[in-house]
Formats: structure tokens, sequence, C-alpha cells
């Protein structure tokens, strides 16, 4: 989803990232050039044939999802209203308000699942905002919603310094707040927010790890496009990835890693890593929409045929590339509706005084050629585009 | 200079303001927090615009105070981080004022446009603001800071209304009532005119662009208090918002014609508009499309211009 790509504002930057960029500036301006000109031969990989690809398995867990400060995760599906508790929110005739950090389909997907399910309680959305990533945008956006004394908030921070302020001010005035993905510094659960809900991001990871073993039959070289920035849900993705494949798979070796810092440079980054190693077997790409598109660009423009990638998240060009038989050989995808409708009832939860689990998280399929329609249909809630539908011959 | 047409930007704010009171009065538009409210989101938004009614009455245009905006309040949160807030606040103006001189040495000096010289700062201003704090948020703890420059009040006015005010009524007087204020209208009038009658055009120039290179980092410090810190997405939004204000305002974008009051007005008329189609309870898309319409409205009203004017 969008909301991992261009999250920007919720991206902070760790001491690696100066380096790493420099690095990879130098790597594309300097180290390109002379490469081009001849060095190709300081590949580590031999052969350049398709590696034979196996059914996707699952492999053992070695690790799992847990909160910013350490909660344990409960599965959305645990998230349960009985028929009284239904019948007395919806006598309290509550009204919520949704302030996102974007417009994107997966804030539309989230809305779409959290609007039916206010349908069934009987809450009335009142009103719905997108900051366009600005923080002070986010801060008047929920000023302005006091005014309208919402029963509930459901949001996703811009940024998780600058917002909390604004956010406390609206719990104190009442208004129970159900927080996804990201949770401002210095609130707290049971106070200031209802609880956090996110995607399982570690099973995200895994399921891409899984999918990459799969694509490069469980043995060879791979690739490691990893987010560059301290962002809890691309860091804790790209650390389940890493974690699962070096434990879970001895014969596959990790030969490049690569921080992509700006995702929208993602296409100078790949281009230095497959000069350097051509001959890849797979590529995983921390998220879809631009880094893995640089990246299947990089491979296009290089003339490779041969090297398989995974990343994570719908996203159109993928998709195509994958349904035509292309690199893309798997996409790992969460249910954002999913998320709307945990974030809808656990506002119930928060107005019922009824204890919320503090952290939730959602389901994560994985996307193969296979189930490309079914995928779409499960994950967004909508067909695949045109394009896409064209390409599958359906 | 006056424009007879200038009074419409109040008549479209009222019946602006007039429409979302009506249909709005059991949604608290009405009510206190919320119309000081708008005046807390509006306020940088003026500083700005006022300054940006210099710019363009000059016959001059900087884009680079968007991106400015962001590297001031970083600049100052960071500072306030190890030093004093005097100190930070002088950081903050120290970045904005700099990079209004770098923008008027070019265009004087070297006698490019405005349009490219701050076209290309705002590329290096937003991208040192990325870097300078490796994309991260820096939160203000300062209770003194936050009191002075974003959400302290007086007794019932906010404090940031009085930022505005104290902007508005110097940018009135130095535009209406000193030499300075003619010669900018005379140079965006016409440069070689203004150059004839002695008046040194260059000078006018680096002082309009310097002053908004001031103005968006006092803007960014007033963004810092409000938020009680700052980052490198805030005032992504501000560079349109603020044209827009100063255009719905009577100012024209082409030199020669501006309105301190006029851009007030515009501002308040954005943070009305905005405020209003939130209270409404459309969706995100939507209020985008409303906020387009209703634009167009108002500057149907506010710019069009006469029949005979045309003659």
């Amino acid at each position: 989803m969008q909301h991992h790509a261009v999250d920007r504002s919720l991206v902070r930057g760790d001491s690696r990232r100066p380096t790493g960029c420099r690095r990879a500036r130098f790597a594309t301006v300097v180290v390109v050039p002379l490469l081009v000109a001849g060095v190709s031969c300081t590949s580590t990989e031999g052969g350049g044939e398709r590696a034979r690809s196996v059914p996707i398995k699952s492999s053992k867990a070695v690790g799992a999802t847990v909160g910013p400060r350490g909660e344990k995760p409960t599965p959305t599906s645990a998230l349960t209203l009985t028929p009284a508790e239904v019948a007395t929110v919806r006598a309290g005739r509550y009204t919520a308000a949704l302030a996102w950090h974007e417009n994107s389909d997966f804030t539309t997907a989230v809305t779409a699942g959290a609007r039916d399910e206010f349908r069934q309680l009987g809450i009335e959305v009142i009103a719905e905002t997108s900051a366009n990533f600005d923080p002070a945008k986010q801060k008047s956006d929920i000023e302005t919603m006091e005014a309208l004394e919402p029963s509930v908030l459901l949001t996703l921070p811009v940024d998780d310094v600058i917002t909390a302020p604004a956010y406390k001010a609206l719990a104190r005035q009442g208004t129970k707040i159900v927080l996804l993905s990201t949770l401002p510094r210095g609130m707290r659960y049971g106070r200031d927010y209802v609880n956090l809900v996110t995607d399982d991001l570690f099973e995200m990871g895994k399921r891409a790890a899984d999918a990459l073993a799969a694509a490069v039959g469980n043995q060879g070289t791979i690739a490691d496009f990893f987010h560059d920035a301290e962002h809890y849900v691309t860091n804790e993705r790209d650390e389940a990835f890493l974690q699962t494949i070096t434990t879970n798979y001895p014969k596959i070796d990790v030969v490049a890693k690569q921080g992509i810092a700006d995702p929208n440079s993602s296409l100078d980054e790949a281009n230095a890593v497959l000069l350097a190693h051509p001959h890849v077997s797979g590529i995983y790409v921390t998220f879809s929409q631009p880094p893995a598109e640089g990246v299947l660009a990089a491979l296009h423009a290089n003339g490779n045929t041969t090297t398989k990638l995974v990343s994570l998240d719908l996203d159109e060009p993928l998709a195509l590339d994958m349904a035509k038989g292309g690199a893309t050989f798997a996409l790992i995808a969460d249910k954002p509706y999913d998320l709307g409708q945990a974030m809808a009832k656990s506002a119930a939860y928060g107005l019922l005084d009824k204890s919320a689990p503090a952290f939730v998280v959602g389901p994560a399929m994985t996307i193969t050629k296979a189930n490309l329609v079914e995928g779409y249909r499960e994950s967004l809630r909508e067909n695949p585009p045109a394009s896409v539908m064209k390409a599958l011959g359906k | 200079m006056r424009d007879p047409r200038r009074p419409v930007v109040y008549v479209a704010f009222a019946l602006i303001f007039a429409f979302f009171a009506l249909t709005l009065h059991d949604d608290g538009f009405l009510s206190r927090t919320n119309l000081v409210n708008i005046v807390r989101q509006t306020t940088p938004v003026t500083v700005m615009a006022v300054a940006v009614v210099f710019v363009f009455s000059a016959g001059e245009i900087d884009l680079s105070i968007g991106s400015v905006v962001a590297l001031s309040a970083l600049a100052t949160a960071d500072v306030m981080q190890t030093h004093s807030a005097v100190l930070a606040v002088a950081a903050g103006l120290g970045v904005g004022i700099g990079v209004g001189i770098v923008n008027g040495l070019f265009v004087t000096m070297l006698r490019l446009p405005s349009f490219l010289v701050t076209l290309a700062t705002m590329g290096v201003v937003a991208g040192l603001a990325r870097s300078i704090t490796n994309l991260e948020s820096v939160a203000v703890e300062s209770s003194s800071f936050i009191k002075l420059f974003g959400s302290g009040d007086v007794g019932p006015i906010p404090g940031l209304a009085f930022w505005a005010a104290g902007t508005v009524a110097i940018g009135y007087f130095v535009f209406g009532h000193t030499r300075f204020g003619a010669h900018v209208l005379a140079t965006g009038d016409n440069a070689g005119a203004a150059r004839v009658a002695g008046i040194r055009v260059d000078r006018v120039k680096f002082g309009v662009l310097v002053l908004s290179g001031g103005a968006a980092a006092v803007a960014g410090i007033l963004y810092t208090g409000r938020l009680q810190g700052a980052s490198y997405t805030v005032g992504d939004q501000a560079l349109l918002t603020v044209i827009a204000a100063v255009v719905l305002g009577g100012t024209s974008l082409f030199g020669g014609k501006g309105s301190v009051i006029g851009a007030l007005f515009g501002s308040l008329i954005m943070g009305v508009l905005t405020n209003g189609l939130i209270l409404w309870g459309l969706s995100a898309s939507e209020q985008l499309i409303a906020q387009g319409v209703l634009l167009l409205l108002a500057i149907s009203l506010t710019m069009r211009v006469p029949r005979d004017e045309l003659r």
C-alpha cells in the first residue's frame, strides 16, 4: 500500500543513512561508469541462468510482530462485540472523525472498512481529512474536528514526534482515539488512546522471505534493498525478511544489502547493485511504490530477464509485470479494509470502556500470478486494474 | 496605486463566512474555539502573505518560502536542543534572511529571473532541511518559547493573533506610507521608468526578497511553537496557499499593484474554506474539489477585470 511507500514524514533517519547514501551516490557517479567501462568481470556470481522456482512453503517463524513499546500482538479477528454491546453503542448515537496522513488506495480501503463497521454500530462519520504529510495541516485538521466534538477519532499520525500534543488535547476533551501504524511519543495507552492497529509486520517480512526463497529454488544469491530510515513499519518488515532468510534458508547468500533512503532514487541504487552483481538470483525490495518499481525498471534497463523480484504491497506496474510472467514473482499484501473494520471495532471498545488489546495486528497474504485477481479482491476489495486483467487474459 | 476593485475581497470573505455560519451553525463553526483555531491556523500564512505582497508588487516572485519555512523551523528546534531559545530564534531567522540574501544577490547582481533563482534555492533549501536532521522530527520543550510563538493566549485572544496583527500593521504602514513601499510599487509597475526616476530598482528587488525570506523564517518559527517541534515536511502546503491568499487579496502577479489588508482577508478566506469544508463532513477528495470550485468563485468575484478597463 502506498502508505508505506510514500509515508515520508514518518520516516526518521539514523546514523547509517548519510554514509550509505553517500556511498550509493559515489557508486552511481564514480563507480558505475568504471564498471560500464569493462569491469563487469568483478561479479561474484556465475551463471546468469534463470533459477528454478519451487512452490512457496511457510517456514518456521523466527520472531513475531511486537508493538513499538514491546506490546504483544492480538489478531484483528480477536476483536469481538456481543449483540448487547452493539446495541449499547447504537443507542449512544455516537459520532466519528477520520484524520489520515494522505489520500491513497490504502486510506480509501481503511476508510471503507471503518465506515461499513461504523454503519453496523450506528456511529455517524462526521468528518474526514487528509494531511498530505504536512504535520501542521494535520494539527489544524484535528483542531477543526474539535469543534464537532466527535466521540471517536480514527487516525494515522503524520509524525510521531510533533503530532502528540494535538491528539492529547482531543483525548482530554473525551474523544476516544484509535491509532493506525504510528504511536506518537508520550501518548499513554488507555488514557490518551484506545489502542494501536497495524499490519502483522513480521508475518509480512517472513512471507516475503519464503516467497523469494521459493522464487530462487531455495538456493543462490539475493540482494536486499531495505528502507534505510527509522520507520517502524518498514524496519520491522525488513528485519523479519532478513532474519527469516538468514535463519531458515542457509543455501541462500545475501550478496548485497542496499539501503534506500530516498524511495524515489531506487533506480540509481539498483543500477549500482546490478552492475556489481549482474547475475543475482533474487531481489527483495522493502516496498513496491516507488522503490520496487525503480528496481524493476533497472532490471529492464540492464536487459536482465533472470532475476526474480519480491516486494511488499500491491502496485499496478509490478502486478502487470507479474501477470506477464516477468521478474516480479510475488507481492506480499496487507488487508487495509480489515484494518479499518478493526479500528472501528476498537473505537466501540473505547466507547464501552471495555479493555481493548493495546496492539492489534491485521493479516497478511502472499500474492502470485496464480491468485492475483483474488489477491486484489481480498486485499483492496476491488478488481485488479484493467491492464492487469488484460495481461491475464480475463 | 489604489485598486477600485479591492473591497470585493472583503465581500467575498463576508459571503463565504456567512455561508458557513448559516449552514454550519449547529456544528460549532461559530464557536469561540473554532474561530480562535481559524486565526491560529492562518497566522503563519498571513505573515508570509504580507511579505509576498511586497514581492509581487515589485514584479518578482519567491518560490522558496515553503522550504525556508521547514529549514527555519528545523534550525530553530535543533539549536534549542542545546542552546537558549533566543539563540534558536536567531538561527531560524538567520536561515530565512540568509536565503533571502542569496535570492536577492542572484536576482540583482546576475540579473536572473526570480522565478528561476527561487525555484533553484527551493530545491537546495528543501534538500538541506531533509539532511540536517536526517529526516528526523525535532521536539521543542521550552514552555516559554511555545507560549510566545504558538500556543499562548493573552486573555481570550490567541497569542498568534498578535503576530498576525503586528505583521499586517507593519506591512500596511511600510507598504502604504513609506518611501520604500512607493518604490516597490513603482518598480513593479515599470522598472525602467522607476530607474529613470532615480529609484534604485536593484536595491528594492533585493529588499523584497530578503523580506520574504525573513517572513518565511518567522512563519517557520511560529509553526515550531504551534506544533511544539519541527519536521522537514512543515510548510509543504504553504507556498500555494500564500500565493492564492495574496492574489485573492487584489495583489497583481505582474507587479505594480498590491494590498496588505487584502492579503490578510485572502488568508482568512483560505483558512475559513478549509475549516468549513471539514466541518461540512466532506471526504478528503470532495474537500479538494469544493475548495477549488469555491476558490474559482472567489477569484471570479475579486479579480474579474471590468469591461470598461478592457477597452
